[in-house]
């Protein structure tokens, strides 16, 4: 009904290995697509700057963090370090006078190379072990990031001057959230593609069985080490997003556990190694306690009650748990998941099953 | 359990949407809108209800009594949890809706608006928290601390330790016990410089966060045989501090904290056990001052005070009366500046820089903010705990203010070469 696959028959390969062989698919991606291209023009700036440009840069490192879990079947706890690693090297470059293109790669290649070093812990162990070993790597790079060198002192906060991209300074909301959008929709572009590469291909097989990977002639040591530094430079490239377009100023507190934790959740609730489930996983994560604190004191002030603070800064913490749990329990394989099983559904809409 | 696709999609979608139409019931009348978003529930839980309870406590007390000059007091409180987006979605959520001061009490959110409140001139109070060189009004025009800093605090406990000495500190060994973050670190460079101008030892020793388990170091510091201990940290690590010092059998009226210690972590360690321990005092505590009684007759006597009777005239429930009062002391100067207003940040940041020997009716010290002085002139004073109260043992005073001046300048004048 909506979908209207009947008839559509592959007569060349190019068709057949497209992203989106469905018309429907590609007509809402280009609907989607243009919402967002669209949006600094009828969004509110406060939705703008406060909901949609963090969104679009915590997505962005969610799928960095998903092509290793998702993809690669490999853990990673410390990827709050990768970023900060990131954003200090491109803000320091930044602030010598390097353009923020070249800061935004330096970035990206200091993150992949620190990445690839912790993450050679993965050619020797798996599972519960590697967490412990990236673990480690989140405490070492927290270490040295609060020295004097690197973070600048005991105030510890680091300005990111004023920084232009290709000519267009990111000083406006219009330019910076562009800007953010371009890097997101460049790496969802990528990760959208490696799928069908034969990277992508050898990533899947390490993920399923790392034996069997070599067995098939897969090299699993260099595959390994390859999706960690693909995705520790994403992290290192998105780490340098945050810090120009968002954050303005860092300090290492930003980039602590609780925001690998918070990745962590993104990739998680959103769905492993899926494209879209980053997406979705940093609206729940970022926004849900925003949303239900919102929603609380309007409740309240609505109706009438006072709720003393001290409960109504517990409550949406309250619900936010229960909306996680309630979201895993009904679809363990994550957010993702349930928008692909609506689609199942509506593709042979007004029929009952899908063919798997 | 079998539940409908789409009314569970459906259902979670619209309470997604439903947000965001707070605000706008006072949009008639005259009313000056300061933002409170808070860390209600990960890391300052410690302060944050006692304070903002005094805050919107002494809020209320104003409002009832007609405002200022007409302008009504809008106190917007809400949770960060010390998150960075959630801290500036509040932020750009507060601007649209027209606020004209900023309170996150967090360090790390006081340190990322910084260059957003510089931008867009709204006055972002680091009351006991954030960068202690904001003092500096000329590089910092709209961030005041209006309180004495960390800098300051670590100096007046210095000049306490002094008076103890009858003045001579020299080949004294003071011991620096210290949460190993920036905020721990903070007041190294001071004690540091005073070390060497006073000629004691200075001793450092860090402690990992969040402190607690400190049981390795303070045995260490009971070796160092040390005249004086300086303990820094916050929330949990104090207590654990305190028991440590106690357990190790230190001399408890030679130990002092910075104003971080309250009668809550007193029950914690023992009310008995840490008696003699001293702390900086930025207000007057307990119940005494004549606002705290206003409070109780006026606010929570009619029921309407923010949280429970208990807390009011405990140690950080004053400082958020102090602070608030300090933002309306700002608000009554810009009245009297300009009636009409319009109220805008710029607006406020006149009233908040033309303060002058304020003191609450008693509960200050005299506080002069300037516009190159954001600290309000670093008055504070001991107070000692004789275990069931701090009874304060000195007078108001200020000391070593050209050392933390040195250290401020150094800091702003390095923020304004390379911060923008």
């Amino acid at each position: 009904m909506f979908y209207r696959r009947a008839g559509i028959r592959h007569t060349r390969y190019q068709e057949e290995r497209q992203l989106f062989p469905l018309t429907f698919d590609r007509v809402l991606i280009l609907f989607v697509l243009a919402i967002l291209l669209s949006a600094p023009f009828w969004i509110d700036r406060l939705y703008l700057v406060g909901y949609m440009v963090p969104w679009l840069i915590w997505s962005g490192a969610a799928l960095g963090l998903n092509l290793l879990m998702g993809g690669a079947g490999q853990i990673h706890l410390g990827y709050g370090a990768v970023i900060g690693i990131g954003a200090y090297t491109s803000v320091h470059l930044v602030r010598f006078g390097v353009p923020l293109e070249i800061a935004m790669i330096s970035g990206g290649l200091m993150s992949a190379a620190i990445g690839s070093i912790f993450g050679a812990a993965a050619l020797r162990v798996k599972g519960i072990y590697l967490a412990m070993a990236t673990l480690a790597m989140q405490y070492i790079v927290d270490f040295f990031t609060q020295t004097k060198i690197i973070s600048g002192g005991t105030l510890a906060t680091l300005q990111v001057p004023p920084v232009s991209f290709l000519g267009i300074s990111l000083k406006s909301d219009l330019a910076t959230y562009y800007f953010v959008f371009g890097v997101t929709f460049l790496i969802a572009l990528y990760m959208l593609n490696i799928r069908r590469t034969s990277f992508g291909r050898a990533l899947a097989a390490v993920r399923e069985k790392d034996y069997a990977a070599q067995i098939l002639g897969v090299s699993t040591y260099r595959y390994k080490l390859l999706a960690f530094w693909v995705s520790s430079f994403i992290g290192g490239v998105i780490g340098s997003v945050l810090a120009v377009a968002y954050l303005r100023a860092i300090s290492p507190d930003q980039f602590h556990l609780e925001l690998s934790v918070q990745l962590l959740a993104m990739v998680i609730v959103g769905g492993l190694g899926s494209v879209l489930g980053p997406f979705l996983g940093a609206a729940l994560i970022l926004f849900a306690p925003i949303v239900l604190n919102n929603t609380l004191g309007w409740a309240a002030s609505a109706v009438g009650t006072e709720i003393p603070i001290d409960l109504r800064a517990h409550l949406p913490l309250l619900a936010y748990g229960l909306l996680i749990v309630v979201f895993l329990l009904y679809e363990p394989l994550g957010l993702a998941k349930i928008y692909d099983n609506f689609r199942k559904y509506l593709l042979v809409w007004p029929f009952r099953h899908a063919q798997k | 359990m079998k539940m409908d696709r789409r009314s569970f999609l459906a259902g979670t979608a619209a309470t997604l949407t439903v947000p965001g139409m707070t605000g706008k019931v006072y949009a008639q009348e005259k009313i000056v809108r300061f933002s409170f978003p808070q860390d209600f529930t990960k890391i300052y839980t410690f302060v944050t209800s006692e304070y903002s309870q005094g805050q919107r406590d002494y809020i209320t007390l104003v409002n009832e009594r007609g405002g200022i000059g007409g302008y009504k007091i809008v106190a917007d409180v809400s949770d960060h949890a010390n998150d960075l987006p959630r801290a500036i979605e509040a932020y750009e959520r507060g601007k649209r809706e027209g606020m004209v001061l900023i309170d996150p009490l967090s360090t790390p959110v006081a340190r990322a608006l910084v260059p957003r409140a510089l931008e867009d001139k709204i006055n972002l109070i680091t009351a006991f928290s954030g960068r202690s060189d904001a003092a500096d009004g000329t590089v910092f025009p709209y961030v005041l601390p209006l309180s004495i800093n960390y800098w300051t605090q670590a100096a007046l406990i210095i000049e306490n330790f002094s008076k103890m000495e009858k003045g001579d500190l020299k080949g004294k060994k003071i011991v620096f016990v210290h949460i190993d973050t920036p905020f721990g670190k903070e007041p190294l460079p001071i004690l540091e410089v005073l070390a060497k101008r006073l000629g004691f030892t200075l001793i450092p020793f860090p402690y990992t966060p969040p402190g607690n388990d400190q049981s390795a170091i303070w045995p260490q510091v009971r070796r160092a045989q040390p005249d004086f201990v300086i303990f820094w940290g916050a929330g949990v690590g104090q207590t654990v501090a305190l028991t440590e010092a106690f357990r190790n059998g230190l001399k408890m009226d030679r130990v002092s904290s910075s104003v971080w210690l309250s009668e809550s972590d007193m029950d914690v360690v023992g009310r008995a056990n840490a008696k003699g321990v001293m702390k900086v005092e930025p207000c007057v505590g307990g119940r005494e001052p004549k606002v705290i009684k206003d409070i109780l007759s006026d606010v929570v006597g009619k029921g309407k005070g923010a949280g429970p009777e208990g807390k009011v005239g405990t140690a950080y429930y004053n400082y958020g009366v102090q602070m608030a009062s300090l933002m309306v002391e700002g608000v009554r100067m810009a009245v009297q500046k300009a009636p009409n207003g319009p109220v805008t940040g710029p607006w406020l940041n006149e009233g908040l820089t033309s303060i002058k020997d304020f003191t609450a009716e008693g509960m200050l010290p005299p506080t002069t903010v300037t516009k190159a002085d954001h600290q309000g002139g670093g008055m504070g004073r001991i107070a000692q705990w004789d275990g069931n109260k701090f009874v304060p043992i000195t007078n108001w005073y200020t000391a070593f203010q050209d050392v933390v001046w040195d250290e401020i300048r150094k800091y702003a004048e390095e923020f304004k070469k390379t911060g923008k």
